[in-house]
């Protein structure tokens, strides 16, 4: 199955510094990839590298022909201060195809209900942006991605700062989509423990390393401590996987202090 | 009254180009949080200006109206184009210090300069500006200037607005973000520059914020906010000018004044809707 994204010993960057050096890994159709570590790790440099706004130092990045990726932002990136009707929000996503010059058709207007209607908010269609719950922004934003009718759905941080009902939505309604509609999806998250129940692979980012597979080989003991460079457990519950740090180190294995107590 | 106003109508066109321009420009200034970049080219265009007359009192270059014009224009721009593209955050310096750093620099500047300027006309004609002396010719070139950027702004409007709005989405559908934005600041630099040399930097500084505000408060959709602070700016300049003259007020405060007024109502009614 050829690859719609493919890294080919890139080394990725900004001018001289480089932040992370000689990965290689493809995205087939139909994946649903977590790209997941702490902040400040080099998550937005693959991100920017996939989105084609960052070229690698070394290395290849290649991209299917006629790719197209639907965007969906980190929600702090939008200005809610723009008075804007939830429609005419989706139809954003639509603007590229209907180019210069020209305004969005009834068939442009009934594609962005559809989306809408697509991810459960058909009924906001003609509220106010700003006025809705933050669970409902992201489902707005997710319609606008869907709308341009991309192969790639691509999600930065799309629960960062939601409550706990929010983000259990919001990861459900993605994963749904991915399944429902065969979509291949990019998920960007530090946030592990989320990410790691929804996705089917991980490609987990730390301090410069990089290591992609399943979840069973991203997800356990062993990997996630030879990572992160502390002692971590990887427990079972209901079918979930949760990563916790272990407060004390195996044997021979230093204690990593925390703010001056043991992580 | 009615009368004297119309002695002056020929200011009074002007100013309503002036009002028309500014109101649409400014409401992409308040809603990109960019009002102060607007005083700073204003103050800039300004200091263009001075610089023009104190050349031309050294002899450097003639005493042509025409060149007052091209160095407002080309210091409008150059700020402009200077602030679409970060100011100096690269260099690590915070976008509203760059702002007060060009304003502060813009204004001393063009007082230094006019104080030593031949042509000695005071330097408070910057701030506030000479409406009445507006004349035909002069409402002609600024419909010249008006109504293409008008156009420009209702042919390219949802690219000034995608960009506006959110950056990295428009980017990730292959827009030229950077473009777009410089384009949106040449544009509000071009109007600035003219608008500067009639209005003044306070009434400029007022047309591009107060009527856009006032809209922002009352309606609840971008064609609305467009439609109120048009007609809010139109209102003020027509009031204020229609009270400034035969009282003997100064115009472009008089204007302000007006807005101020608008903006005051807009903020009582919106309050009264919150409340109900």
């Amino acid at each position: 199955m050829t690859a719609l994204i493919s890294f080919d010993h890139a080394t990725l960057g900004y001018g001289r510094r480089v932040v992370l050096s000689d990965i290689s890994f493809d995205i087939p159709p139909g994946d649903f990839l977590g790209l997941v570590g702490p902040n400040g790790a080099g998550k937005t440099t693959i991100l920017r590298a996939i989105l084609g706004s960052l070229l690698p130092i070394e290395g290849t990045v290649v991209e299917a022909p006629g790719l197209r990726f639907g965007y969906v932002p980190q929600r702090d990136s939008v200005d809610y201060g723009f008075p804007l009707k939830v429609l005419d929000v989706v139809l954003m996503g639509r603007y590229d195809r209907i180019g210069l010059m020209r305004r969005p058709a009834q068939a442009d207007r009934d594609l962005a209900s559809a989306a809408l209607d697509h991810v459960g908010v058909g009924h906001l269609a003609d509220q106010q942006l700003n006025a809705l719950s933050g669970g409902q922004k992201q489902r707005v934003l997710i319609a606008r991605a869907l709308v341009g009718q991309p192969n790639v759905l691509v999600l930065d941080e799309p629960t960062n700062g939601m409550d706990l009902v929010s983000t259990t939505q919001i990861l459900g309604l993605v994963r749904e989509l991915h399944e429902r509609d065969n979509l291949t999806v990019l998920m960007v998250s530090h946030a592990l423990n989320e990410v790691a129940n929804y996705v089917n692979r991980i490609a987990l980012v730390v301090e410069g390393g990089f290591r992609i597979g399943t979840v069973a080989e991203i997800m356990n003991e062993e990997t996630l401590t030879q990572m992160y460079g502390i002692p971590v457990d990887v427990d079972e519950m209901h079918g979930h996987r949760i990563v916790v740090a272990r407060r004390t180190a195996p044997e021979g294995m230093p204690i990593v202090k925390v703010g001056g107590r043991d992580a | 009254m009615l009368s004297t106003v119309l002695l002056f109508r020929e200011a009074l066109y002007g100013a309503l180009v002036i009002a028309l321009a500014c109101s649409v420009l400014g409401v992409y200034v308040v809603l990109r949080r960019i009002v102060f970049v607007g005083a700073a080219i204003a103050q800039l265009s300004s200091a263009g200006i001075a610089l023009a007359l104190f050349l031309a009192g050294t002899g450097v270059i003639g005493s042509f109206a025409g060149h007052t014009t091209a160095f407002a224009l080309a210091f409008a721009l150059a700020g402009a184009m200077f602030f679409g593209l970060g100011g100096g955050q690269r260099a690590g310096v915070p976008p509203d210090a760059t702002i007060g750093v060009s304003y502060a620099v813009a204004a001393a500047a063009g007082i230094l300069l006019i104080s030593k300027a031949a042509s000695g006309e005071a330097h408070d004609i910057f701030l506030s500006g000479n409406i009445l002396g507006i004349t035909r010719g002069d409402t002609l070139v600024l419909l010249a200037v008006t109504i293409p950027v008008l156009v420009v702004h209702a042919l390219f409007y949802k690219e000034f607005l995608f960009v506006s709005f959110d950056r990295e989405t428009a980017r990730t559908l292959g827009y030229r973000v950077t473009f777009w934005n410089l384009f949106l600041y040449f544009t509000l630099g071009l109007v600035i520059a003219f608008a500067m040399q009639f209005a003044g930097v306070l009434l400029v500084f007022d047309f591009l914020v107060l009527p856009a505000v006032t809209g922002l408060m009352l309606a609840r959709s971008m064609r609305a906010i467009f439609t109120v602070s048009v007609a809010s700016a139109l209102l003020a300049a027509v009031i204020g000018f229609s009270l400034s003259v035969p009282f003997d007020l100064p115009s472009g405060p008089a204007i302000i004044a007006v807005s101020g007024l608008l903006v005051a109502i807009a903020w009582s009614v919106r309050r009264m809707q919150h409340r109900g």
